[in-house]
């Protein structure tokens, strides 16, 4: 709690995030399913990119194993430069909210906190001094000026998953997480979203991981990472959503052949 | 909608432990002492033994039922609170209101069977082991044998069914409403209930005045308006709560840390809520102190005057030891087990917190707080309403205005009441906290 002014510096290097060979088994051996199978990945600094697959591909899971929020099996995962080491759950925690800021698709605000009370508690958590302006300036960013004292309940779907967008990005973290961060809101709502999503990586440099099952979420992204059983299944570049649409049918189809044949 | 009931009484169990624990203490309390009734009926027993039992059963069936009401109403308060999710899919797959109302109040009436059915067989013991105190005491003859009639049977039954279905009524015409944001009218109902009871405990400790000295059941008004002014508290505990808070805001957001932070806006934000446990803390308080002082100045009085005790002095000193010892049991057990339940449902809130970035010593911190605050306010509240029965007993017997029992009694009382609401509230937490934060926050019911 005494730490005043740890700051992350941004770091030198220009990956924000790598993974080596991460793996995550759920179940015990008679019905061990390998949920994400020695994925390695590095994403560049200030990068926007969608993580995609069929339903049951593994591509939560490995969202969640790389924030922190899921301890892998095996395998490194690296954080603007840090490794994330530490068996306990206070250790990953407190490594979270130094370098982490997470999106859920069920926003998980505290009902009985204030959209800025919100925003700013993973400063007060860490300790951290809390700059008023700054949280304010944060929730000008994300429309949301004239409902700083308004609490979670007495807002829209659209207007909390962006309370939760500014909490996300109020610590200046290494990597911002989405896990389906559009799965709950409306078409309209969801644009709005993923313009942040966009302006938080181009504007403001932030680097972000979205996993999504929506071709026209993931066309916000500068690239697409598919994953199939989980594995990796190839990368798509400046995706379009037709693109990202034809890729991923063909994804399943591959993934209906394999669950075909190989029974 | 009954079909439903009894399907999700068999398929969830666990949850429905708190009101089955709280119905069946409370039906044990009832049976076992209106089975002196039964005793008192049978053919052959004696005048004195027959007043005695009759006496017994009497003061304890107002006690008894005030407070078996108050037990299965707090735990179903929770249990509904709890099951907001689970009633709004019902709602959104077509459920009316009233069949939403029904269910509940449907199984609230077979969780009050079971718990009514289970309590008969500990009531007859309870009952025997009753009898044989009176006996030992010689206000009963040695002669009269227990019976478990039909007198318990039925007021155990009807008490405890009436208390659980009017309860679960309630709290869902509650939930409802708050729902559909419609609070207002809830809130001046629950402020006239409020203000009716402290003005029927007021009137019951200032009735103690108009009684003669040598009246032998001169502690039943002041002790029974303690505990309407204990329930007039109790019901008015949310505003009484932020009362608290406003006092202690200040030092904690300056020395608390982030854990009394979320503390703070908890208890300001969910008064309403935690008064659920506020309500058994105060009234454990105001019981235990209101009956236990007014005993002990009633014991030295006696033996002040010099006077040969009567047999309805000693009726009285045995059956109040008694009763106190039953009811200020029962109320600390609904005090344990309202905390048990209002911290357990709290699992996707720690979830939630922790995925923000609080570490589960954090959330420790933060219940230890809301702990805390709960505590100071119980006592606070449970001790001003037990003061008035005391002050208002003692002047009756002694002519002072405070006993000379000292403050060992309420010390004691203290740090019970803050033991079980400390231990339960961070026991819970600690084994909610066990629960992945992603799973605990996944969690819906």
């Amino acid at each position: 709690m005494a730490r005043r002014n740890d700051h992350e510096q941004t770091s030198t290097t220009a990956e924000a995030l790598r993974l080596e060979s991460v793996t995550k088994v759920y179940g015990t051996a008679g019905s061990a399913v390998t949920a994400v199978d020695h994925v390695s990945l590095s994403l560049p600094a200030g990068s926007f990119t969608a993580v995609m697959g069929p339903s049951g591909s593994g591509k939560s899971t490995l969202l969640k194993c790389a924030a922190g929020l899921e301890q892998p099996d095996s395998g490194v995962v690296v954080v603007d430069g840090t490794e994330m080491k530490g068996r306990s759950e206070a250790a990953l925690i407190k490594f979270r909210r130094r370098r982490i800021g997470f999106v859920f698709q069920d926003y998980n605000l505290l009902p009985t906190l204030t959209v800025t009370e919100n925003t700013t508690l993973p400063l007060k958590l860490a300790g951290r001094r809390i700059d008023r302006d700054r949280a304010r300036d944060i929730l000008t960013q994300v429309g949301l000026q004239d409902r700083l004292d308004h609490r979670p309940d007495e807002l829209s779907g659209g207007q909390r998953q962006r309370v939760a967008i500014a909490r996300a990005l109020v610590t200046e973290p290494g990597v911002v997480f989405a896990d389906e961060p559009t799965g709950a809101l409306d078409t309209r709502s969801a644009r709005d979203v993923l313009d942040l999503l966009r302006e938080a990586v181009h504007v403001h440099g932030r680097t972000v991981v979205m996993v999504t099952h929506d071709p026209v979420a993931a066309s916000y992204a500068d690239s697409v990472q598919f994953l199939a059983d989980g594995r990796l299944a190839g990368r798509l570049a400046d995706p379009t959503v037709d693109a990202v649409a034809q890729r991923l049918a063909h994804l399943g189809d591959a993934v209906a052949d394999q669950t075909a044949t190989g029974v | 909608m009954l079909q439903l009931a009894m399907r999700s009484v068999r398929q969830r169990p666990g949850r429905f432990f708190a009101t089955l624990l709280s119905a069946f203490l409370g039906a044990t309390v009832i049976m076992t002492f209106n089975s002196m009734l039964d005793t008192a009926g049978a053919s052959g027993v004696d005048p004195v033994s027959e007043e005695s039992l009759n006496s017994a059963a009497q003061v304890v069936g107002g006690y008894g039922t005030l407070l078996v009401f108050f037990a299965v109403a707090s735990t179903l308060t929770v249990n509904v609170r709890q099951r907001d999710a689970e009633i709004g899919l019902l709602h959104s797959v077509g459920a009316t209101p009233a069949q939403i109302k029904w269910m509940i109040t449907g199984e609230a009436v077979v969780v009050a069977l079971v718990g009514t059915l289970a309590a008969v067989g500990p009531a007859v013991l309870g009952g025997q082991v009753l009898l044989e105190q009176f006996k030992d005491s010689g206000q009963v003859a040695q002669d009269v044998d227990h019976v478990f009639g039909p007198v318990a049977l039925a007021t155990g039954i009807s008490i405890t069914l009436l208390a659980s279905a009017g309860a679960a009524f309630l709290a869902v015409r509650r939930a409802a409403k708050a729902r559909s944001g419609t609070r207002r009218r809830g809130v001046r109902v629950r402020v006239l209930a409020g203000c009716a009871a402290l003005a029927a405990g007021a009137s019951g400790v200032g009735a103690t005045f108009a009684m003669e000295k040598t009246e032998p059941m001169a502690m039943a008004p002041p002790a029974y308006g303690a505990i309407l002014l204990a329930v007039g508290l109790a019901i008015l505990s949310p505003a009484l709560l932020r009362l608290v808070l406003a006092v202690l805001e200040g030092p904690l957001a300056a020395f608390g840390g982030a854990g009394a932070y979320l503390a703070v806006r908890n208890v300001r934000r969910r008064a309403a809520e935690l008064s659920g446990t506020l309500m058994p803390l105060i009234l454990f308080v105001a019981l235990a102190t209101a009956t236990l002082y007014m005993q002990g100045v009633q014991n030295d009085a006696i033996k002040e005057s010099g006077l040969v005790r009567t047999v309805d002095d000693k009726n009285l000193e045995t059956l109040n030891f008694v009763i106190v010892g039953i009811i200020v049991a029962f109320a600390y057990i609904m005090l344990i087990n309202t905390l048990y339940a209002a911290t357990a449902y709290r699992r996707r809130e720690f979830g939630q917190e922790r995925l923000a970035g609080a570490t589960p010593a954090q959330v420790m911190r933060m219940i230890g707080w809301e702990g805390l605050l709960l505590t100071l306010a119980g006592v606070l509240y449970g001790s001003l309403a037990g003061l008035a029965g005391i002050v208002a007993f003692t002047r009756f017997r002694t002519g002072s205005s405070l006993p000379d029992q000292g403050l060992g009694l309420w010390l004691g009382t203290v740090a019970a009441a803050a033991a079980a609401t400390f231990l339960t509230s961070l026991l819970t937490a600690h084994r909610a906290l066990r629960v992945r934060a992603v799973t605990a926050a996944a969690v819906i019911a």
